[in-house]
């Protein structure tokens, strides 16, 4: 069934039409033109992120051969999304409190809300021990439907063979041969056993979170392609556990956020690869997020821009007509006067569509420091 | 003074490396077992600064393959550097258990010295090896990597000053020079020489000419470090150091080192990364083949042995079916 539905997506992909005309600005999508001048800004001042060429019988013929997709390796995880999880359920729910007898005379200004109110404090001490363990608590009622979707892979590690632990898979015990190497070499660094280093730096193994649980620190490959039929770019997920094994879908599924696990995001066939399977945040409303932040965003940078104009009135050429939809990739520069094209007023450059993007991803995928564009 | 440790390789195998080799086995090797050159990459240490504790937590030391290992030429982010490999594919999991490793070991570890002592090539100097043993039916891959390092007796020991940031040694603008030229130019081991706020790069196989006359103290020794440990530079300096023992044993009982850790040049406010050191040793025998070490042990067990990618999740169909909603 799966495979029948990604071979229809395959060939929808092949029929529907390449954007021509920039829509950015309308509904959030962009064509392919600009996912290549956002991805050179992308990897221009974020080097961590590199053009790949993919397979080449798999490359599209509207993108350059060798900018077929973005990726970036190695991208830290430190925590599960479910630890961060909030749900819907009674321990969330809010509360009004009132202070003093001031409801008893229905002077309701006095009362106020709190939420969460069910939720334990949770404080990192040994006195409140295994508090941390009961907010992931996907299994309860009102995650029944995504349960019984995964048939037997449960999100939370209830029975041994699912998500936190693998343990057996990779004990190869008869394979042991220490007779290989003589005796310990005293210049080789042993691996780090409790005691913390130097320097405030801590080995990734030795972490402790809350109550002595390692904290295990997973790392990503994030790629970026282009989705020729939602004209948005889509982002996928290879992942590797502590111990830099490629990690299960259940285990990916721990670190996006409980609203998006299963539901839009999913494991299918990278485009780029013959074979390749890898995690994806389905692109379906991709465009609409991306319009209404592109739309706030806009505003403020407009106003900025604006502001900046009349502070610098040395550039007093009106651009105004500028401001209706400038994408172009500092592409003005004869225009304009001799103060810097920061100065146009024209709104928000398609270049940072990505980087508005990563934003937006990372809400979704919490946890995994796809975001290493802070400094906007 | 305390010894110098060195954070041995991590290996991280990408599953697009794993597919390329299924691929391989059905289509191109079938039964053939023998050795093929095989391309890894390994880029700066990396750290991350977790947002709640306000640690750096260090990431491994890894040497990386992908899906493009067995091409000649490897598509390589900024700041990363090719390893040559040898890799060596066995038909059934009884040849794999059976196969001599010493003897593959020896014979990598010796092509090595050859290659350092006679050739001066410094592209040897972070081979490694691989062998496999792919269960195709199961989607799962059993492998043990080797980064052969060359023993220094006596061993190298750092200065009591240890390890400390490369711009407590060095100004911003001599690392930015440095960065630079890296940047432009990504190379696994390169030489510095100082003079005033300004530095110059150069190639270690010109060590003698590029150095000339200039005194020790402005000397440094530099390598691109995948380790982000802070008292433990990567795997790759020791066999820059045997190199430099068996080319250069006139200079060789002390070395000023700079372990490169800086992908970008820090945003205001941030430190550099890279780590520097002093580090000596006494006079060694340069004409016979040092011993080698460096299997890659087991990240669970911490013993050697080989380990397991179970790739079924992500590649049998059937299982991918199950999930697919």
């Amino acid at each position: 069934m799966h495979a029948i539905q990604q071979q229809y997506w395959s060939l929808r992909d092949y029929l529907s039409p390449v954007l021509k005309e920039s829509k950015f600005k309308e509904h959030g999508r962009i064509n392919p033109e600009e996912f290549v001048a956002a991805g050179d800004f992308l990897a221009y001042k974020f080097p961590v992120w590199t053009w790949e060429k993919g397979d080449a019988s798999k490359a599209r013929d509207y993108l350059p051969s060798d900018k077929q997709y973005l990726v970036t390796r190695g991208v830290p995880c430190l925590r599960r999304a479910t630890s961060l999880a909030y749900t819907d359920e009674d321990e969330d729910a809010e509360r009004l409190l009132s202070f003093g007898d001031s409801s008893a005379t229905g002077n309701e200004a006095d009362e106020w809300v709190e939420t969460h109110a069910g939720r334990k404090a949770t404080l990192d001490s040994a006195a409140n021990p295994g508090v941390i363990d009961d907010i992931p608590d996907l299994d309860g009622e009102g995650y029944g439907g995504l349960s019984n979707a995964m048939g037997n892979v449960s999100i939370s590690s209830t029975t041994g063979a699912t998500a936190g632990e693998t343990p057996d898979l990779d004990d190869i015990p008869d394979m042991e041969e220490e007779d290989l190497e003589e005796g310990d070499d005293e210049a080789t660094a042993a691996p780090k056993t409790g005691v913390p280093s130097a320097g405030g730096v801590l080995d990734a193994t030795q972490i402790e979170v809350a109550k002595g649980n390692l904290l295990q620190v997973r790392t990503y490959d994030v790629m970026i392609t282009y989705d020729k039929y939602y004209q948005t770019p889509r982002i996928w997920l290879i992942g590797y556990d502590e111990n830099r094994t490629p990690l299960t879908p259940p285990q990916i599924f721990q670190d996006v956020s409980a609203d998006h696990a299963l539901k839009t995001v999913t494991i299918e066939a990278f485009p780029h690869s013959a074979s390749l399977q890898a995690a994806s945040v389905h692109p379906c409303k991709h465009a609409s997020v991306m319009k209404k932040v592109i739309e706030r965003m806009n505003a403020g940078v407009v106003e900025e821009q604006l502001a900046q104009r009349k502070t610098s009135s040395g550039s007093g050429t009106p651009k105004e007509s500028k401001k209706k939809w400038g994408f172009g990739r500092k592409g003005s520069k004869d225009e304009k006067g001799p103060v810097g094209d920061e100065e146009e007023v024209e709104g928000m450059r398609v270049d940072f569509y990505l980087v508005v993007f990563l934003k937006f991803i990372a809400s979704i995928v919490p946890t995994i420091e796809v975001d290493s564009t802070t400094a906007f | 003074m305390p010894v110098v440790q060195f954070a041995p390789f991590s290996s991280l195998v990408q599953p697009s490396f794993w597919h390329e080799l299924t691929r391989m086995k059905i289509d191109v090797l079938r039964l053939s077992d023998e050795t093929l050159p095989i391309q890894g990459s390994y880029t700066v240490g990396r750290s991350i600064r977790d947002r709640e504790t306000g640690k750096d937590i260090v990431l491994g030391c890894n040497l990386s393959l992908g899906g493009d290992a067995y091409e000649k030429s490897i598509q390589l982010s900024p700041m990363s550097v090719a390893a040559n490999g040898m890799f060596k594919n066995y038909n059934t999991i009884e040849d794999f258990k059976a196969a001599d490793k010493s003897a593959l070991f020896n014979e990598l570890s010796t092509k090595m010295w050859d290659a350092i002592v006679n050739h001066k090539d410094t592209s040897v100097l972070s081979k490694f090896l691989l062998i496999t043993f792919a269960d195709l039916k199961k989607y799962q891959y059993y492998y043990w990597f080797a980064f052969p390092a060359f023993v220094s007796k006596p061993a190298w020991e750092i200065s009591e000053n240890g390890w400390k940031s490369a711009d407590e040694e060095l100004s911003a603008n001599q690392l930015t020079t440095i960065h630079q030229s890296l940047y432009d130019d990504t190379v696994p081991f390169f030489l510095v020489k100082t003079s005033g706020d300004s530095v110059q790069v150069g190639m270690v196989e010109k060590f003698d000419e590029f150095f000339g006359d200039v005194s020790s103290e402005l000397r440094i020794v530099g390598f691109l470090d995948p380790s982000a440990s802070a008292e433990n530079p990567g795997w790759p300096l020791r066999n820059l150091l045997a190199f430099l023992r068996v080319h250069f044993p006139a200079q060789s009982s002390s070395f000023r080192v700079l372990c490169w850790r800086d992908s970008e040049i820090p945003s205001a406010g941030k430190a550099w990364k890279s780590r520097f050191g002093v580090i000596s040793s006494g006079e060694s025998d340069t004409a016979t083949k040092p011993s080698a070490v460096g299997w890659e042990r087991h990240p669970t067990t911490n013993k050697l042995s080989a380990r397991m990618a179970d790739l079924a999740p992500m590649m049998d169909p059937a299982r991918l079916a199950d999930q697919a909603v």
